[in-house]
């Protein structure tokens, strides 16, 4: 869990710098990138405008070499002073035929004929209602672009009522002279607007005396558009409009009349954006599980099995017990190598701590020895004691522990001795009241001497407690049958038995039979029945039936 | 080719009659404005084929206000297609007069005019055909080829004697005029009428002096 949690804090972090970073970079990248746009747009404005004018013209100079209009044009103007009306309505008409011809087959939203003055005698075309008879057509051309290659220079711009219109000329020659002129004339309406905009992809402003004529922008940042840019009319910038950020260039200015691109460098940018935080996201999902995957992985191979062992651990530091061997994981080799060295540093500490046990075992032992010593007839008493009652153990079918528990605790079961002075303890006859009461502190003193030694503990109630009765009638405590624990039920019956069997000062040893008989007597009070019987059967050679009703109680 | 076929009134007549000479200058000045000239070469292909006459071949002059009295005299007259041109490219004939358009290129041609005075229409023929028209009405009758669209010509067509075309020095003289106040006309395609008043005495020849700004050649670009 943790693995995971740090895992996804990193790939979070890492995420949130590149997310920065991203942003910062990319508003700039975005708004190079619409302002390049903008540039290759104007290039490909220009050469395609410029193609498509010549386009229209040369189309329009064919349809206009047609001897009939020529002839109208240049009967009506001969004819122009005449009053005679009715002749120049039908030249006239002839005029309005053959421009129809004409508009049908050239794009585009006027065809329109004027004279040597400039005024209109005729039109066809869809909007041919805006170019009335007999109109001077001001058209504002581009004075500056000079010289033969200048197609420019035909280009005008006329403003007819309410339309504005580009307009191309095309020049009527009767052989050497000039008679007329013939407009192909496109309306910059929204509709232009909108065709330029979806073929250059841009927003588009047509800008003309200072006002937008058409636009796809939106009529808020059309507005704006207009103060910030129809009176100066730069060639390209960055401005705001409606809140956001706009790159625009011009594309081509005609007289009076500018047509400008434009490109929101936000929009471009939230669309960068909105890329770029769906690959992060992506990526981000992807660090997510792979740290997932890895964390869980981790687990299985790592922290799992570091966990297991440091609850071996754990159970071992509490239990004290370094003769178990951790379980190798298999998990990884670097986890083996370490449980097999923490094996191996226990095996050393085990055997270190065997042979402090065994000193300290030892020590005791020759305490135990050297207090057995102290009085030559009980000499050997306590090794005695303890054969008798890991017989007895034996016997009762105990556990290899317990037995080893009992088997020392016998051996130090009169450690308390220690004590008691000699001339109580060696005393031949019967002790005084005084006496005796001091030999009855001996459990007491042996299990406080005891205590001092950590691993010696589980002998303490075998040292403490040898000397109970199940009548209640022993020390130090008046225990009662079961609340006396086994070690020490067997341990006083071995000592009883080892007792009497051992000669004193003051009578000789008893044989064993005798002995056994006189548990037997006491057997229920002085000493528990089965501890009695487990000693009986264990002693070889000695057969001591229980006497009758003895066994019975327990 | 003009034949003017007047009464030369040299000698003394019934009425009072007066001489009226002078000479036609063509300047080069353009009035009014003109439309921008072309950048883009022309698509017709008659250019290196200059009309065989020189410019002042293609002024008239004559009275605009003149009345005549009597039979007009009448002519016939030739306008030669060759080249991709009319030659010449101005013709003055009296009412009544005849016309014939005769092809001298190795290709169709055709002759119509769309004018108040002369509408009509000759249809097409080849080298060596000729057609011809009488034209009956006064006025300008302008005549094109239905084919080359480049080729113009003009028939002023009077119902009076009294107008002729300078020599190419631009000296003129007109037939012998009745005498009184006139207004005396010089005329071109390009430009249209020049006129000036002129009174017409019996006792001395009237000279005049008319200035027609005509365009020459490559100079109108």
């Amino acid at each position: 869990m943790k693995t995971l949690t740090v895992a996804f804090v990193t790939v979070a972090a890492l995420l949130g710098v590149v997310f920065i970073v991203v942003i910062l970079s990319m508003r700039n990248q975005v708004r190079d990138a619409v302002v390049s746009n903008l540039e290759s747009t104007q290039r490909l404005f220009a050469a395609v405008e410029t193609r498509r004018q010549q386009d229209v013209r040369s189309r329009a100079e064919t349809l206009a070499d047609n001897p009939t209009l020529k002839a109208a044009l240049d009967t009506y103007q001969s004819e122009v002073q005449d009053d005679a009306t009715a002749s120049r309505a039908d030249l006239l008409e002839t005029i309005d035929l053959v421009l129809e011809n004409v508009a049908a087959r050239v794009d585009s939203d006027a065809i329109v004929l004027v004279d040597l003055h400039h005024i209109a005698l005729g039109a066809a075309g869809p909007m041919a209602n805006r170019w009335p008879r007999s109109r001077p057509v001001s058209l504002v051309a581009n004075r500056t672009a000079a010289g033969p290659s200048g197609a420019d220079s035909f280009d005008g711009v006329a403003r007819m009522g309410d339309n504005l219109f580009r307009v191309v000329t095309v020049p009527l020659l009767l052989g050497d002279t000039l008679i007329g002129g013939l407009y192909v004339a496109t309306s910059l309406d929204q509709d232009y607007a909108q065709e330029l905009d979806q073929l250059a992809r841009t927003r588009i402003a047509i800008v003309s005396d200072g006002l937008v004529v058409a636009t796809t922008l939106s009529p808020r940042a059309a507005l704006q558009f207009e103060s910030a840019v129809a009176v100066t009319q730069p060639v390209d910038g960055v401005i705001p409009l409606d809140g956001e950020s706009h790159a625009f260039r011009r594309l081509v200015a005609v007289g009076n009349t500018v047509f400008y691109a434009l490109g929101s460098v936000d929009e471009s940018s939230r669309q960068a954006m909105r890329d770029a935080m769906r690959n992060l996201a992506l990526i981000g999902m992807f660090g997510i599980s792979l740290a997932g995957v890895g964390s869980f992985w981790l687990a299985q191979t790592l922290s799992d099995p570091i966990k297991r062992l440091s609850t071996s651990l754990a159970t071992m530091a509490a239990s004290h017990d370094v003769s178990s061997r951790l379980p190798l994981t298999g998990s990884s080799l670097e986890l083996d190598t370490l449980t097999e060295t923490f094996n191996a540093l226990m095996a050393s500490v085990g055997e270190a701590e065997a042979e402090t046990q065994a000193a300290y075992t030892g020590a005791i032992r020759a305490l135990a020895t050297a207090l057995d010593a102290r009085d030559p007839y009980t000499a050997g008493h306590s090794d005695r004691v303890s054969v008798l009652a890991v017989a007895i153990c034996r016997q009762l079918n105990l556990p290899a522990g317990e037995i080893e528990v009992v088997r020392l605790g016998a051996l130090l079961h009169d450690i308390g001795k220690i004590g008691v002075p000699d001339d109580v303890l060696r005393k031949p006859g019967a002790l005084s009241a005084a006496e005796f009461d001091i030999i009855k502190q001996h459990p007491t003193v042996g299990a406080r001497m005891l205590r001092s030694v950590p691993f010696l503990s589980p002998h303490i109630p075998i040292v403490e407690l040898h000397h109970e009765r199940p009548d209640g009638g022993g020390y130090p405590n008046g225990l009662r049958g079961d609340d006396i624990p086994l070690g020490a039920r067997i341990v006083h019956v071995a000592d009883a038995y080892d007792a009497m069997t051992s000669a004193r000062a003051y009578r000789n040893a008893r044989p064993p039979a005798e002995a056994l008989q006189e548990l037997w007597r006491c057997a229920g009070t002085g000493f528990h029945a089965e501890i009695v019987a487990a000693l009986a059967n264990a002693l070889p050679g000695v057969t001591s039936e229980p006497p009758q009703g003895g066994a019975s109680r327990g | 080719m003009l034949v003017l076929a007047v009464s030369a009134p040299n000698g003394q007549t019934d009425l009072a009659a007066g001489r009226v000479t002078g000479r036609v200058k063509l300047t080069t000045k353009i009035p009014g404005k003109p439309l921008p000239s072309t950048a883009y070469p022309r698509r017709t292909i008659g250019d290196h084929h200059p009309s065989a006459l020189p410019e002042i071949r293609n002024v008239v002059v004559y009275i605009k206000d003149a009345l005549h009295k009597g039979p007009l005299p009448t002519s016939r007259n030739e306008l030669l297609q060759e080249h991709e041109t009319f030659i010449p490219r101005t013709l003055a004939i009296t009412r009544g007069s005849v016309v014939s358009f005769p092809n001298g290129d190795p290709f169709f041609h055709n002759v119509f005019s769309l004018s108040r005075a002369g509408n009509f229409n000759l249809g097409r023929y080849q080298r060596g055909q000729t057609r011809e028209r009488e034209f009956t009405k006064a006025g300008i009758v302008k005549v094109y080829c239905d084919i080359h669209s480049h080729m113009s010509a003009t028939i002023l067509v009077f119902d009076h004697p009294y107008f002729t075309i300078p020599d190419l020095e631009g000296a003129f003289e007109l037939p012998a005029l009745p005498t009184g106040e006139y207004t005396i006309v010089g005329w071109h395609e390009r430009v249209g009428e020049r006129s000036m008043r002129i009174r017409v005495e019996a006792e001395r020849p009237t000279s005049v002096e008319l200035v027609v700004p005509v365009p020459v050649g490559d100079e109108y670009e």
